[in-house]
């Protein structure tokens, strides 16, 4: 744990299989390299449409795409929205949430996204 | 004599090699075919999981916070999305190293523009896999031969001759081929024996063979006897070359005419005393980088043309563009093309293929900063195309001014090759400076190819048009107040040389193997010193 926060606005919402977060991103390095493969490799886990969208682009990416979701280029201050589509879509987005909450610490201490 | 297999063609002048033949059943030009969809996007596929199983075993070998970059990696090339993106390029006609290339240049701009540092940190990692997979792509060159073979075959892809090692010796032999061709000049350079136009014939592999540089002939099976009268004989026909060593060097650096090189092949380099030469006249890249990864990779370039300044130690070093197209098809490009002389080579190709086009000028870019670069254009025939090619050399410059990377502008002339642009030359303002590439010239003033036997004889017999006309080019450029040199096979021909001279050219480019021969002629011409 560090002691950036993420900020979330709305909270999520459920209608038969969608379910969607907004975030404020506040990690001083934003959505890098490895937060980048935690993240993906978390939303690969989940049989349902994982979708981004950062700054409300109106532009939707794969949030399964490490490429696409590097070439966001999410950073500090982004606001980003996570929306899920079919199986497991709240439980998707309850978990990538969480990930944000506890600063993509996973089982070691979170190494700098650099 | 023996009743051993006796064809006559024409030689090379340098010299006889024997050696087991190496039939060749290759295509002439494996890399230049058209490019297949489906095999650049395998050979891509191969790239990628070759780069993803050496990242693997380089993380097992790291510690804990190099092993997430290195995962990152990893699983930005297991990403399906990135070979689409390539895919999407290949699916244009682009060949598996540009497409590649093409589809992350964008991706990576995007990264290197962010006003974050941290954002724009990741674009090095790009760029790391990128060149991985390059690299990737590198390892898989054509296939070689046995070195002190004599290669037999219907004529041979300069890629093939610039991929053997020669120093074993042996030689070539061609059914068809022209003395005049790519690869009769690159053997030239390197001094081995060459004929050519032989016509057909059949030889069974490891057949010893016997190829006379000097008089043309090639002889199956040779006899001792045939092998003895060459012997007696050997390098009567090339006196001068005897003085090419070392020693008499220095003299040409304060003549009045100046004496470059013309570099295809980095070995020349290797073996070659800067001392004996005013630098490089003419550094042949679509030589040195033959395989299509390396016209797509900047820092291998980079590297090459530091390389180059390096050894020229202060000389200048004239780099020309890819001169790709003609008889050069490589890395697959100037593809199926009817007449491919008359079509899409030299600077027209460039300038249809920008993606190739600005990583070469990057590299150029980058390496004049270490030293005094000239940039030559090929196969010019309007000003716009010199105009359009300065404008890429300061769009480039401004975007790696932006990244803080050190760049200085060099100058930009161009080969004098069209005759198109060797009768307008007052309207090419734009060019800094000249060359007259008389191969082309000749060739395209005559209308007769040189790889093509049958009108060879044309070809030399028009040497007065073509005197005639450099001295109206030279005439024009010392009006114009800028300098004009020659790099083609005239200016190497002791015969041509002085009348090349008395129209007015002081700066002579030759192969490395021509210096000691030029340089005589000069002498005794009495402009040496």
């Amino acid at each position: 744990m560090t002691e950036k926060r993420h900020g979330v606005f709305g909270g999520t919402s459920s209608v038969g299989g969608n379910a969607s977060v907004e975030l404020l991103i506040t990690h001083g390095v934003g959505l890098h390299a490895r937060p980048s493969v935690v993240f993906t490799r978390l939303a690969k886990s989940f049989p349902c449409t994982i979708e981004i969208e950062v700054n409300r682009s109106g532009l939707w990416l794969n949030a399964k795409s490490i490429v696409k979701v590097m070439g966001a280029r999410i950073r500090k201050g982004s606001t980003l929205k996570i929306r899920a589509h079919g199986l497991r879509a709240d439980e998707a987005i309850a978990v990538l949430e969480a990930l944000f909450a506890n600063d993509f610490a996973e089982e070691r201490p979170h190494v700098r996204g650099a | 004599m023996s009743g051993a297999l006796r064809l006559q063609g024409q030689g090379n002048g340098c010299g006889y090699a024997t050696g087991p033949a190496h039939v060749s059943t290759e295509p002439l030009s494996p890399r230049g075919d058209q490019v297949s969809p489906s095999l650049e996007f395998d050979s891509l596929d191969r790239a990628i999981g070759e780069s993803v199983a050496a990242l693997e075993s380089l993380m097992a070998q790291t510690d804990p916070a190099s092993a997430d970059i290195l995962e990152f990696q990893i699983e930005m090339l297991r990403d399906p999305v990135i070979a689409e993106m390539a895919a999407e390029q290949i699916g244009k006609g682009q060949n598996a190293a540009f497409a590649w290339v093409a589809a992350l240049e964008e991706y990576i701009a995007g990264f290197e523009q962010s006003e974050d540092d941290d954002i724009r940190a990741r674009a090095v990692d790009m760029i790391d896999i990128r060149d991985r997979v390059l690299r990737a792509l590198e390892g898989m060159p054509a296939a070689d031969f046995p070195k002190g073979s004599i290669f037999v075959g219907r004529d041979m892809a300069p890629s093939l001759f610039l991929a053997h090692d020669w120093t074993g010796g042996g030689g070539i032999a061609l059914e068809a081929g022209s003395t005049a061709s790519h690869v009769a000049l690159l053997a030239r350079s390197k001094d081995v024996p060459m004929a050519v136009g032989i016509g057909s014939f059949v030889v069974d592999p490891e057949t010893p063979v016997l190829v006379d540089g000097d008089s043309g002939l090639v002889v199956v099976d040779p006899s001792h006897a045939d092998i003895a009268v060459l012997a007696k004989g050997e390098r009567t026909a090339l006196p001068i070359t005897r003085r090419s060593e070392p020693g008499v060097s220095g003299i040409v650096s304060r003549s009045a005419v100046e004496l470059l090189v013309n570099i295809s092949d980095i070995s020349d380099i290797r073996s070659l005393d800067p001392h004996a030469c005013d630098g490089i006249g003419l550094l042949r890249t679509e030589f040195l980088l033959s395989s299509a990864a390396d016209l797509a990779n900047e820092e291998k370039q980079f590297q090459l043309y530091c390389e180059m300044l390096k050894w020229a130690d202060g000389k200048p070093v004239t780099i020309r563009l890819f001169d790709l197209g003609g008889d050069k098809p490589l890395g697959g490009f100037g593809v199926e093309e009817r007449n491919p002389f008359l079509g899409l080579r030299g600077i027209r190709l460039l300038l249809a293929m920008p993606v190739m086009l600005r990583i070469q000028v990057r590299a150029l870019l980058r390496a004049a900063a270490f030293g005094p670069l000239k940039v030559l254009l090929p196969m010019v025939t309007l000003p716009g195309e010199v105009e359009d090619t300065r404008r890429i050399f300061e769009e480039e410059a401004v975007v790696l001014a932006d990244r803080h990377i050190a760049i200085s502008m060099p100058a930009i002339g161009m080969m004098v090759e069209v005759p198109a642009a060797a009768i307008m030359l007052d309207t090419f303002g734009d060019a800094d400076f000249f060359s007259l590439g008389t191969n082309d010239l000749a060739q395209y003033l005559t209308a007769a190819a040189r790889d093509n036997p049958a009108v060879v004889d044309l070809y030399r017999q028009a040497a007065p048009t073509l005197l005639r006309l450099i001295a109206q080019t030279v005439a024009v450029a010392h009006d114009m107040g800028k300098p004009i040199g020659i790099c083609g096979d005239l200016a190497g021909d002791p015969a041509r040389l002085p009348s090349v001279i008395a129209g007015g050219i002081r700066q002579i480019s030759v192969a490395p193997s021509q210096l000691a021969a030029v340089r005589t002629v000069l002498e005794q011409a009495g402009v040496d010193g």
